[in-house]
């Protein structure tokens, strides 16, 4: 029990972890060091951090100290020269490699060739570009050393900018908000919910409702019929219509044939790229909605229907006053379970337009396993990934409470009729 | 209104259940089709309300020939089996319907339904859903339903078949009452031979879908047109004897049981008969002479039921008042009224 627990609630549990980190490919999933490099310090310059201390940064000064002694002596430089440094430079600092190695020419026992001179000047080097700290404070220290009369809390942002593992953050959900695309794609998830949930629900009722009056032999082919999307595996269905739809395929061939405009349907066009999608993933649904309202059709007592033939209801009349009101709890059942499933469906869609043309068919779902999962750049948020997840999981939740109550769910669950 | 129905056949999956029926229903009676099931009783009502269609024949509302009518057009009020109410409206609703879907004004649907439920006793209900009602006031609700747009005939299928014994007397003279009321024709589907004798005005006997025969329950009771309408009739029903025509008598040879055949005179001698003789009409005062053994004996109150075995297994069904009771296995001497006794043919014919 605890372990179906563990197993039904750690998927969800994950991701809200995941949705206040700022974790992705280049941080890891384990802890990181500190490293200042050139780009982060542009995007420093970008936040404002005063030039000088970018530029204080970004040199190199050469100070003579025993540590650089020491180190030019491990570098296996001439003993001698080492000696001369020390006395006559000692505690001297240079800004600039250029100065530094004019100096050191002007000492008797200087190497002849400019690749020693160069590698006596490098032992002397300080810097904190590109130098891995294992922890914080020795990274602080380092830009202390570094920086004279730094700017207040400079060292601190330098610092904790400089982290490479990820962070706690709530910049996700932060950036989220401010990004424009973020309201694109949520507009385009609202309209591909609504225009799929509607097509799956109309369509399914309308196919349960016309099979019902059909007789049996007809019915039970085309059942079997409109649950092939149901049953044909989800990369074959997107083959299919990928062929149904692409260059040179049925539709492009009827097309050219009846001298419409013949396109690469799928993708082509903006509107032929949703009507793609909306059926493509309507006709699985539909098929699922015409099951469970065939079923539920069946259960009508057929005392009611001729009932109401007598009363006087035609065909219209007897489907809006008796069949439907018969239907609620499975259109509400449909309705409900669809509208989370397309919410959170991104599969037809990756397959077949993948969210093209550009991004006009882009899906919630599909952004966030793209964010996460399958990035051009390599870089895998998986953190602003789980943020978008987080948002999908928790609009679902309330989606589900207000269907709850929108179909009064409590009313039609009766009172048990086994007592206890 | 005169229902009439003619040359009527009837097939289910190549099956014939009705075969070249003929029955008119007068204007304002009440008519019983009764028979046992898979007779065709229900059949015919459905094909009278338009959920079936005839194969064959014609049906006749008056002077308009709805035959090709679909149930919508034909202006009927059914009351079915298990009521059919629509569970998911009201009370109100449910008797509106028929006003409902036929797009009359709100007031005069809501000024009929309310006249309709004081007839039927259920103007107290009117906001209730079906769910919440008793079997009765169901019943109530989908008798005001099939009247509330005054059809041209009432078909009530089994209406009672669902009730309890103390519901369904009350239901019985409720219905019939409602049905002089408001004087509409009407046709009751039952096997239940007291409801169709207690409540109509005709019964028409069927059998393998045919009409057997149709009259008055009274005359139906005291002249029988075969030996299936004569043994359908009846609580407890009549029991037959097999013998044989013997010098103007039906005879019994073994046991010397003859009884006289009166008018019927010119029978062969050697016929094969059979002798209906009812319950009351068999008990210790008669003209001829039976004996016999008890060999089931039942109190049932004010009367005794008995039945006795003749000497050649043969047996007779007796009425009694319960004033003298006999005991099981005691030998009686008792007598045929055969003034009353019903005399058939082999094969049922009453002669």
């Amino acid at each position: 029990m605890v372990l179906l627990l563990g197993f039904f609630f750690l998927p969800v549990v994950l991701t809200s972890v995941f949705a206040f980190t700022n974790m992705s490919t280049a941080t890891g999933i384990s802890g990181g060091s500190y490293v200042v490099t050139g780009n982060l310090l542009r995007s420093l310059k970008d936040e404002g951090l005063d030039a000088k201390t970018i530029d204080a940064l970004g040199q190199s000064s050469y100070v003579i100290d025993q540590a650089g002694l020491e180190k030019a002596h491990a570098a296996g430089v001439d003993a001698r020269f080492i000696t001369e440094i020390a006395e006559r430079l000692k505690d001297r600092s240079f800004t600039s490699s250029t100065a530094f190695e004019r100096e050191l020419k002007t000492l008797p026992s200087r190497p002849t060739r400019v690749r020693d001179l160069k590698i006596a000047a490098g032992a002397f080097e300080q810097s904190v570009l590109n130098v891995r700290y294992a922890s914080r404070g020795e990274m602080e220290a380092a830009l202390t050393h570094m920086l004279e009369n730094p700017p207040e809390g400079a060292i601190e942002k330098v610092a904790t900018a400089s982290y490479t593992g990820w962070t706690w953050t709530t910049e996700n959900f932060k950036n989220l908000v401010i990004t424009p695309d973020t309201w694109r794609i949520i507009g385009n998830t609202v309209f591909y919910v609504v225009l799929t949930l509607a097509f799956n629900v109309l369509v399914g009722l309308f196919l349960a409702i016309t099979t019902f009056y059909l007789p049996p032999a007809g019915s039970g082919f085309f059942s079997v019929l409109w649950l092939l999307p149901r049953i044909t595996p989800v990369v074959l269905y997107a083959v299919m219509w990928k062929w149904f739809t692409w260059e040179d395929g049925f539709v492009f061939n009827i097309a050219q044939d009846l001298g419409l405009p013949a396109f690469n349907y799928m993708k082509g066009s903006v509107a032929s790229a949703w009507t793609v999608v909306i059926l493509v993933n309507g006709f699985v649904g539909a098929s699922f909605g015409m099951i469970l309202f065939s079923g539920a059709l069946k259960a009508i007592p057929v005392q009611q229907l001729w009932a109401s033939e007598v009363d006087g209801a035609s065909r219209w009349q007897q489907i809006r006053y008796i069949i439907l009101p018969h239907m609620r709890w499975p259109i509400l059942f449909v309705t409900s379970y669809q509208t989370l499933s397309l919410l959170s469906s991104y599969e037809q869609i990756w397959l077949t337009t993948n969210g093209g043309p550009g991004s006009t068919t882009t899906v919630w779902a599909l952004e966030a396993f793209k964010t996460a999962l399958n990035n051009y750049t390599g870089n895998l948020q998986y953190g602003l990934g789980a943020a978008m997840a987080l948002i999908l999981v928790a609009v679902g939740l309330i989606l589900s409470i207000v269907y709850l109550r929108l179909f009064r769910f409590d009313e039609m669950m009766s009172k048990p009729k086994i007592e206890f | 209104m005169q229902i009439s129905i003619n040359n009527f056949t009837k097939t289910f999956d190549g099956t014939p259940v009705i075969d070249d029926m003929n029955l008119t229903i007068r204007d304002g009676e009440m008519l019983a089709l009764l028979g046992p099931s898979g007779c065709g009783k229900s059949t015919t009502l459905f094909t009278i309300s338009g959920i079936h269609r005839m194969d064959k024949g014609q049906l006749m509302f008056g002077d308009r020939d709805v035959s090709g009518l679909p149930s919508q057009k034909r202006n009927v009020g059914v009351v079915f089996q298990n009521y059919a109410l629509y569970p998911h409206m009201n009370v109100f609703e449910n008797i509106a319907f028929p006003l409902t879907v036929r797009k009359d004004n709100k007031a005069d649907i809501d000024r009929e339904v309310r006249f309709i439920a004081a007839l039927t006793h259920i103007s107290e209900l009117l906001e209730r859903r079906p769910g919440q009602l008793s079997g009765g006031q169901q019943q109530r609700v989908a008798l005001a339903r099939a009247l509330v747009r005054k059809p041209d005939v009432l078909l009530l299928d089994e209406p009672l078949a669902n009730l309890d014994a103390k519901l369904r007397l009350e239901m019985r003279s409720e219905i019939r009452r409602i049905q002089l009321e408001t004087g509409i024709t009407a046709v009751l589907v039952t096997h239940d031979q007291v409801e169709a004798m207690s409540m109509c005005d005709r019964i028409a006997i069927m059998k393998k879908g045919e009409i057997v025969q149709i009259d008055t329950p009274a005359d139906m009771y005291s002249n029988p047109r075969t030996s299936f309408v004569a043994g359908f009739l009846g609580n407890p029903p009549i029991s037959l004897l097999n013998g044989i025509a013997m010098g103007n008598t039906f005879s019994i040879a073994p046991i010397k049981l003859r009884v006289p055949l009166g008018s019927h005179e010119g029978i062969a001698d050697g016929t094969p008969l059979k002798l209906g003789v009812r319950p009351e009409h068999f008990g210790p005062e008669g003209d001829i002479a039976v004996e016999g053994k008890i060999t089931f004996a039942e109190t049932q109150g004010r009367e005794n039921l008995y039945d006795v075995e003749l000497a050649d297994g043969s047996v007779l069904r007796s009425i009694q008042p319960a004033a003298r009771n006999w005991k099981l296995g005691e030998p009686v001497r008792w007598f045929i009224d055969s003034k009353s006794a019903f005399v058939f043919s082999d094969d049922g014919l009453r002669l």
